[in-house]
């Protein structure tokens, strides 16, 4: 299987390319899931066709699916809430579900929220050759896609930590030659000594492979995509500059960028859009110089919003160099 | 013969034992420090130090019984913890 995802700052046109580019892929043949992450969801509209939290097809080949992003907020602080239950079952009392609506401002959840998502439609897309998501606007996404790297730096740390404790428990263990006890809720219970009998380094291990099979999936350039899409103008270009020096630095296959919008004038220029011409040959310029190596489509701007599956055909034909990444 | 040897014996055993506790006593140092930040890490939230996320600490909740008792211990000994390292490293 293929993932895909389009990365760009909000209003660029990356629900546009996305839903382009999945056509192409259908066209192929390849049976092709998008789905949108964005919180400010259009992929619906764009197709013309109203999308929900199920797979619908869009046409042949082609399914799309626009996630309730608060739901899976919602849905992801649940599962957590759950999890404290299980440990705590006196906290069924204190009805912790009411807090769900405060947790969600709380640093992290929305990222966590977002990659629980894109995990499981990797996981769930057994019998989709590609899938495709449009994400919510660069911030996040990259917040988003850097997150299990974050979370492996910490399971390492954590975990080089506990075998630190470990082998001086048993040092002592040994040199005492008796078991390490400690008193526990008036109950005396003996303390661990090998990585093996220790459940906390048990969880630590399999939360670092759960991370690293994620990462794998991710790094992987003849799974993963990424596509970062801009306009021609000097801020998208920067935003999207920044974005690529992340990717790269955590390793993460970015392989093209789409310049979406592009001024083209036949005939001579108005005097009122030659400031603009200009200012879009040096925001080009600056694409060809930070963006080597990438591959590089350029879409002109339209004379009419590409909406509805004729209009994304059309589209689509400018981005066709794209499925040979 | 063999009573005769018995306080030897059970002065080695003395000595040995001391010897033991000795050697252990750095180590033990040691293991309660790295448990120390073994829990600060993991739940330093509590007094503003920065956590690792959520879902890492929170999986790893059921099995903190003992890392919280060792918060709860650093805050009771705090004010002893000079001393107990001056006693230790036998400065006086």
């Amino acid at each position: 299987m293929k993932v895909y995802f389009f990365v760009g700052k909000g209003g660029v046109g990356k629900t546009t390319s996305a839903a382009a580019f999945s056509m192409l892929l259908a066209s192929r043949g390849l049976r092709t899931l998008i789905v949108s992450l964005d919180p400010a969801h259009n992929l619906g509209d764009v197709f013309g066709i109203p999308l929900g939290e199920k797979p619908k097809q869009i046409v042949e080949n082609l399914w799309g699916i626009e996630v309730d992003f608060d739901r899976a907020v919602q849905q992801h602080l649940k599962n957590l809430c759950d999890r404290i239950k299980d440990a705590y079952a006196y906290l069924r009392v204190l009805n912790l579900d009411r807090y769900i609506d405060t947790l969600r401002h709380a640093p992290g959840v929305e990222e966590y929220a977002a990659l629980e998502k894109v995990v499981e439609f990797i996981k769930r897309s057994k019998d989709i050759d590609a899938l495709v998501f449009d994400t919510p606007p660069t911030g996040l996404t990259v917040r988003m896609l850097a997150l299990p790297f974050v979370n492996e730096v910490w399971l390492e740390k954590l975990l080089e930590l506990r075998r630190a404790i470990l082998e001086r428990r048993k040092a002592i263990a040994k040199i005492l030659k008796q078991e390490l006890v400690a008193e526990i809720g008036g109950e005396k219970v003996k303390l661990p000594t090998e990585e093996e009998e220790d459940p906390v380094s048990k969880e630590l291990r399999k939360m670092l492979n759960e991370t690293r099979e994620v990462i794998n999936v991710l790094r992987n350039p003849s799974v993963t995509s990424i596509g970062l899409i801009l306009n021609p103008e000097t801020l998208p270009v920067l935003e999207a500059k920044r974005a690529l020096e992340t990717f790269r630095k955590l390793g993460l296959p970015t392989k093209f960028v789409i310049v979406n919008k592009v001024l083209r004038l036949s005939g001579s220029t108005p005097p009122e859009l030659e400031a603009r011409l200009e200012e879009q040959r040096k925001a080009l310029e600056m694409i060809e110089n930070e963006f080597r190596g990438l591959r590089i489509v350029y879409v002109p701007l339209l004379a009419r919003e590409p909406r509805g599956i004729d209009a994304l055909k059309e589209y689509a034909k400018h981005i066709e160099d794209l499925l040979e990444v | 013969m063999n009573i005769s040897l018995h306080p030897i014996r059970k002065l080695f055993e003395v000595l040995s034992e001391m010897f033991r506790g000795r050697a252990v006593e750095y180590v033990s140092v040691e293991l309660r420090e790295l448990e120390n930040v073994f829990a600060l890490v993991l739940l330093g939230s509590f007094v503003g130090f920065p956590s690792p996320p959520t879902p890492i600490a929170l999986r790893l909740l059921p099995y903190l019984a003992k890392e919280l008792l060792v918060m709860q211990r650093i805050s009771e000994r705090l004010d002893d913890m000079l001393a107990e390292m001056a006693g230790i490293f036998e400065v006086t």
